[in-house]
């Protein structure tokens, strides 16, 4: 982290898997570097306080709010966002269970969705029904009911371990 | 948001001596799950941002001479799992457990909620149940605070300003004193408590209550002990008369206010049924 003339800051992220190296205000968070600048915006811009989960998005391992992440905080980081999931052009398990069970609509929540599942499946590989449905608690859906979501999760869960 | 400077310091003792040089100039983010909202919303507009996430150990968890102390750092996810705030303050874990969301608690720290001083910050209540004390460091070194002294008001703090929350201590008095918590939001995720009760209490053979503490979140300008309700049950067997004793006493004690989350009756009401709640999960805890 170098602090530069007007009050802009080095840092070094990486994004999916990539170094990025950019000067950033300290005001701006995480969800803004990602979506303006780097124009990654399958994260999604919500509520910007924390309520809504459609910027939710994977720092070293752990399920955050993009949006109440400051991108200087974020210096030297792992960042995982929904771009990273899908591998050579084929879908990640955890995609692939949400199209199979109807766990996306208008699609808004779904990044969100994905990433807290994906948190939630690196720590518990074998999630109860419970367990997922408080992985995603902070994550609001206003299509599905939840249910095809929770759906897609175990699905997806049960295809790792099978496999 | 506007752009302030920013600072992330690498030890404690260089946040304290940037702190000290220019008091009014920096103002600490840690998970910034309080702090970026105000900002978001207008309600602070920091000149710069002392983020203390890069202080190795801050958050460390340790007993140490018969205290658990805790780093101010550690997050709410940290505090839910962990074996020794499970075994000593058993309600400090499941508090830490239910606040916000998943995503809150793996940035949201336990001295973020203590400087914040929300009248709702659920960590709160069970610290005052388990007797801890607050750690403010300052150029002039360490002092420790009893938890009751610590908020003054809704948003306020005994904190001076060139100090930092750098830890919480409590008595490791093992599973032989019990605490509970239990809180009403309008759903289980990402709602603010409308009234929370900590409960702790030795429970002898017989099934006598000894050493009770009560405390509740969300009812007065700032968390408060519930006095008479622990007199009621201090040596009393939990159930029919001394439930409804306490029940009475409780409502009694709570200063509620009506805002937009809940009204004040209700919230009155509600302290009654929190206290059931979290005495009967002590009680029948002690039996297993
Ligand atoms: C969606 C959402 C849901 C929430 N739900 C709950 C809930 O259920 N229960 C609850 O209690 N809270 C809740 N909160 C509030 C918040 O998450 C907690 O208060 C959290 O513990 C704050 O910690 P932080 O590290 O994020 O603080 P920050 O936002 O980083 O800081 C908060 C304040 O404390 C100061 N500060 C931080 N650390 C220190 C320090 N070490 N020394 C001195 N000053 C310091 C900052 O300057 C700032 O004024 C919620 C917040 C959001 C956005
Ligand atoms: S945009 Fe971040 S939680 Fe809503
Ligand atoms: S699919 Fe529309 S919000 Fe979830």
């Amino acid at each position: 982290m170098k602090q530069l003339p007007e009050d802009l800051v080095s840092i070094r992220l990486t994004v999916n898997g990539v170094v990025r190296s950019l000067d950033v205000h300290p005001g701006e968070t995480l969800l803004e570097v990602l979506r303006g600048r780097l124009r990654l915006t399958g994260t999604k811009r919500g509520c910007e306080v924390g309520e809504c989960g459609a910027c939710t998005v994977v720092l070293d391992g752990r399920a955050v709010n993009s949006c109440l992440v400051l991108a200087v905080q974020a210096d030297g980081a792992e960042v995982l966002t929904v771009e990273g999931l899908a591998r050579e052009g084929a879908l990640h398990p955890l995609q692939r269970a949400f199209l199979e069970h109807g766990a996306v609509q208008c699609g808004f929540c779904t990044p969100g969705m994905l990433m807290s599942a994906h948190a939630l499946l690196a720590q518990d590989p074998s999630p109860t029904p419970d367990a997922v449905r408080r992985a995603i608690a902070g994550n609001l859906c206003r299509c599905t009911g939840y249910q095809a979501i929770v759906d897609a999760v175990l699905a997806a869960a049960g295809e790792a371990n099978s496999s | 948001m506007t752009a302030p400077r920013f600072a992330r310091p690498r030890t404690l003792d260089e946040a304290l001596a940037l702190l000290a040089a220019d008091p009014e100039g920096w103002t600490p983010v840690h998970g910034g799950t309080d702090l970026l909202v105000r900002m978001r919303m207008g309600m602070a507009a920091p000149r710069g941002l002392l983020d203390l996430t890069g202080i190795p150990g801050f958050g460390d968890i340790r007993v140490e001479d018969g205290q658990v102390v805790i780093g101010a750092g550690a997050t709410h996810a940290a505090l839910a799992a962990d074996e020794r705030v499970r075994t000593h303050a058993p309600a400090l874990a499941r508090a830490a457990g239910l606040i916000g969301s998943p995503a809150i608690r793996n940035r949201g720290t336990l001295g973020g909620n203590l400087a914040n001083a929300s009248p709702a910050a659920d960590t709160v209540p069970p610290l005052f149940v388990v007797g801890a004390e607050v750690a403010l460091r300052g150029p002039d070194g360490v002092r420790w605070v009893p938890i009751e002294d610590f908020a003054s008001g809704p948003g306020r703090t005994v904190r001076g300003a060139t100090d930092l929350v750098v830890a919480v201590r409590f008595p490791a008095q093992g599973r032989e004193v019990r605490s509970a918590f239990e809180r009403l939001g309008t759903r289980k995720a990402l709602a603010i408590s409308k009234v929370s009760v900590a409960v702790a209490a030795r429970v002898e053979a017989d099934g006598t209550l000894r050493e009770v503490r009560v405390a509740l979140g969300a009812v007065a300008p700032t968390v408060i002990r519930a006095r008479e309700t622990e007199g009621v049950l201090e040596g009393a067997v939990w159930g029919g008369e001394v439930a409804r004793a306490a029940c009475d006493a409780v409502r009694r004690e709570a200063r509620p206010i009506t805002d937009l989350r809940a009204g004040e009756a209700y919230r009155r009401e509600m302290c009654g049924v929190l206290l059931e709640r979290a005495v009967a999960t002590i009680v029948d805890g002690s039996r297993s």
